[in-house]
């Protein structure tokens, strides 16, 4: 009995390890603590699982004018624009995230390999391990 | 003979006008102006917003102030509550209903946002955009095109009875009152009335004012042949979309679309009979019984329309007896003709020629979202208006001797907030802010400061300048030796110092060194696109630029070295509230992140301790403003260039033509800057620090690394690697003192 429990136990704090490493941390935590922000990020992914690019991007740029500093709203923008296959836009977008992402080194993470994937889009290979280097610091 | 002749040419010119009436009545599309709205107040829990600026923001859109705001357009104001009934209103990502919110109000910023009816919290909703203007057809004809069904019968009442109140029967003409005008004519008057509805209408669509007998043998046939093609309903509801009535300025007001929305503040729908009866009695004269003007004679007349409508009995004596005593109803609000910010509007035209035609801009009834902040242009042009007039009086100046010009951008994405092209805002004239090419002046100098911060290996902020005369020779230009602006030289001077004091001579060594080209590309990479001569003067500003061209520059420096193209114009709807076009934000990192980072560090220095330092009596401590002052010779141009943790502000000062205006760049622009900003409540400025910037505590005296021991030392930013390895003789952890302090540990005293 004893012993089952344990292997119970053991098998539920496996699973929670390994659901933590498939979704990123800065992913489970909330985009801001503004509703208003949260209402129109959540708008905005719910327009890029319809392929509707253009008020994806519209709803976040109104949530960065609320917040112009939120790195994650950046970041939702970037991939946006990844969606659309405007790497140049998706890369610079990344990298104006990477510049309020401070600590969040999950972010950071996230930014530099959406970076490796525009500039391997755009067949820059070196420049393309170069920012998975980064991601991986 | 000749009468078979004649009648085959009069059977000719009747295909002929049938062919022109036809013609244009169907292929007429009422041509409406493009439509101009700022950018609409967002309202959410925790926007920084007094209750006041919402006030003001809905007397802009003209609310009425109400106990009870049961309609929308209406709004009350009680201790920290504002309750609204907005407008429904389409924007770009869909409707708005129109709902009655409360919002709520603590220290500058809303607490609460409730939806009146429900009781619900709401997360994010907005009000109404303002109107800022139109782009209009010819001759300024503004027009809200409305259809039959929309118009009360109190209007159509009113129409038939005053106008035409044979309208229904006769066949576009009215032989009584044609008779009438000939008879006129024969005894030597002017041909005047005796004109039905549809005969009114063929004047105004296809002919010209003049009045002779041809024309009006030629609106009697085409009323005629209109009436014969189309049914009654069709040529009311031109008629009503078409009628001129009043004018705005130089906005011409037709149709009673608008005519309700400008005289009431109402939408057609909602006009009550006494409204319905002024606007068709204004018919015989809009300018003579204008009831903002003449109040007295509109009065009269509206009456006379009622009285008329009973005596036809189209309304009962009860019905009259109920509105002949009201007032006129009249929204206070007359507006301001095409438009209150001429100078903004400009730009968005502008940019919208990139991408529409003319004649579409002026006809399409397109909708036009911009950026334009309400609150911060009457924050920009009532202080360079202010600041001017004061001026000129504290130092005798002729008066009307200083122009001047604004430009407001936000300094975290890329919109404008703000555009003043002169001290009279109002004023449709030269627009300086968009087209006064001037000389920058030290504007120029922080692109020659960044092009050496980017060498970390060369220069740092504590790098010592050499500010000891200059002579410079260059093949086919005559020797360049520059001065500072008070004649001296100041030997050696850290890189920050000379930067924050605007030493020309320091500066333009710095430049020289640097690379003329190099600083120029710099510039480009900051955003300015116009070409400048790579002369070492060019240093020094000698290159003409528009403010806006300023703006973009500075605005790369604010945004940490990310290029965002400056924009006026967020989304483009068709007339119908489709989405046509959305202008998206576009970012391109041209500067690296920590160059860019100490360069702020520097222009915060200049405002610290440096030429700006002055700035410290408009602004609130803690705001660490950076920006930059510039001054050209004979003080023909002040400039001041800053930005706040949220916004982007140049001011240009100077004389049309090239006058001397006794000032400095501290001494006239930034006064208008700093009194701008500070009745905008700006955030403070702190840019997030790049991974690669670390923080250094400075010897001010040495220029080496300090700590406690060091009486007078500043924190810097240093790119790592960069900052000095020595550590100042003050310093306790200096070698002299390290072996002192330990000394002093082993004997226990000082």
């Amino acid at each position: 009995m004893r012993l089952i429990f344990s292997r119970a136990l053991i098998a539920i704090v496996v699973a929670g390890l390994l659901s933590a490493c498939v979704t990123t941390p800065f992913e489970e935590s909330p985009v801001s603590g503004n509703p208003a922000v949260i209402a129109l990020a959540d708008t905005a992914r719910s327009d890029i699982a319809e392929y509707r690019y253009a008020q994806a991007a519209a709803s976040l740029e109104r949530a960065l004018r609320i917040e112009p500093r939120n790195a994650r709203l950046w970041h939702e923008l970037a991939r946006v624009r990844l969606g659309q296959e405007d790497y140049p836009q998706a890369e610079n977008l990344a990298k104006r995230s990477n510049s309020y992402a401070m600590n969040d080194g999950a972010l950071r993470h996230a930014n530099w390999k959406l970076i490796a994937e525009c500039r391997r889009e755009l067949g820059d290979l070196v420049g393309a391990e170069a920012a998975l280097q980064k991601s991986k610091k | 003979m000749t009468l078979l002749l004649l009648m085959l040419a009069l059977a000719g010119y009747l295909v002929y006008l049938d062919h022109t009436v036809r013609q244009q009545f169907e292929g007429r599309r009422f041509a409406l102006p493009a439509r101009v709205y700022a950018r609409p107040l967002e309202l959410f829990v925790g926007k920084k917003l007094e209750p006041g600026q919402l006030v003001a923001e809905l007397k802009m859109l003209r609310y009425s102030a109400n106990d009870d705001p049961t309609r929308p357009g209406q709004y009350s104001y009680k201790g920290h509550t504002v309750s609204v009934h907005v407008h429904d209103f389409t924007f770009w990502d869909g409707a708005q209903p129109a709902r009655r919110l409360s919002v709520n109000f603590s220290r500058g910023a809303i607490t609460a946002l409730t939806d009146f009816q429900t009781g619900r919290n709401i997360d994010l909703t907005r009000l109404d955009p303002v109107p800022i203007g139109g782009i209009y057809p010819a001759h300024n004809e503004d027009r809200v095109l409305v259809r039959l069904e929309q118009v009360p019968n109190s209007v159509v009442d009113a129409l038939i009875a005053i106008e035409d109140h044979n309208f229904y029967n006769h066949w576009g003409i009215d032989p009584r009152g044609i008779a009438r005008a000939f008879y006129t004519m024969v005894t030597g008057q002017r041909v005047q009335g005796g004109s039905t509805l549809t005969q009114q209408l063929v004047k105004n669509f296809y002919l010209t004012p003049e009045r002779t007998i041809t024309r009006k043998f030629n609106e009697i046939l085409m009323a005629l042949l209109l009436e014969l093609h189309y049914d009654k309903r069709d040529i009311l509801e031109t008629y009503i979309n078409e009628v001129y009535l009043g004018q705005d300025g130089n906005r011409a007001i037709h149709g009673f679309g608008l005519a309700s929305r400008f005289y009431f503040n109402r939408s057609i729908e909602q006009l009550e009979l006494h409204q319905s009866a002024l606007l068709v009695g204004m018919l015989k004269g809009p300018t003579y019984f204008d009831p903002r003007r003449h109040p007295k004679r509109a009065l009269e007349r509206r009456n006379l329309v009622l009285a008329e409508m009973q005596r036809q009995g189209l309304i009962t004596q009860m019905e009259l007896d109920a509105v002949r005593y009201r007032g006129l109803d009249v929204s206070d609000n007359p507006g301001v003709g095409a438009s209150a910010h001429p100078a903004f509007l400009e730009l968005v035209h502008r940019q919208l020629r990139r991408d529409y035609f003319e004649d579409d801009l002026r006809s399409e009834g397109l909708q036009i979202f911009t950026t334009l902040d309400p609150i911060v242009q009457a924050a920009a042009e009532h202080s360079l208006s202010r600041r001017l007039d004061q001026i000129e009086r504290a130092r005798r100046l002729p008066a009307d001797l200083l122009e001047g010009a604004v430009v407001v951008t936000s300094a975290l994405n890329n919109e404008i907030h703000a555009i003043v092209g002169g001290r009279r805002p109002r004023f449709e004239g030269f627009n300086r802010a968009l087209d006064a090419e001037r000389q920058i002046g030290s504007l120029m100098k922080p692109a020659i400061y960044l092009t050496a911060l980017s060498k970390p290996d060369r220069y740092t902020l504590v790098t010592p300048l050499d500010d000891s005369k200059l002579v410079w020779k260059e093949a086919g230009t005559d020797d360049w030796s520059p001065e500072n602006y008070d004649k001296e030289f100041h030997g050696e001077v850290p890189l920050r110092m000379a930067l924050a004091n605007s030493y020309n001579v320091s500066s333009a060594r710095l430049g020289l060194a640097l690379g003329v080209d190099e600083v120029i590309e710099t510039a480009h990479l900051l955003g300015v696109e116009r070409e400048m001569p790579p002369f070492a003067s060019t240093l020094l500003g000698t290159v003409n630029l528009t403010p806006l061209e300023v703006a973009q520059m500075y605005h790369t420096l604010a945004t940490g070295g990310f290029h965002m193209r400056l924009g006026a114009i967020r989304e483009v709807l068709t007339a119908d509230g489709k989405p046509l076009q959305r202008y998206p934000l576009k970012v391109e990192q041209t500067i690296g992140a920590a160059p860019a980072y100490l360069i702020t560090a520097a222009l915060q220095d200049v405002v610290r301790e440096g030429t700006a330092r002055r700035l410290s009596q408009y602004l609130p401590p803690g705001i660490n403003a950076a920006g930059k002052t510039g001054t050209t010779d004979e003080l023909r141009d002040s400039w001041f260039a800053g930005y706040t943790g949220d916004r982007v502000a140049v001011v240009w000062v100077g004389n049309d033509e090239n006058k001397n205006t006794r000032l400095t760049g501290s001494s006239g622009a930034m006064t208008v800057w700093g009194d701008m900003m500070a009745q905008l409540g700006p955030e403070p400025l702190v840019p997030p620090q790049p991974e690669n910037v670390e923080r250094v505590r400075i010897d001010v005296a040495t220029g080496l690394r300090a700590d406690e021991g060091c009486s007078d030392t500043v924190e810097l930013p240093f790119i790592q690697g960069s900052a000095p390895e020595k550590t100042a003789p003050c310093a306790s952890q200096s070698t002299g003192k390290k072996i002192r302090s330990w000394f002093q540990r082993v004997i226990g005293k000082d």
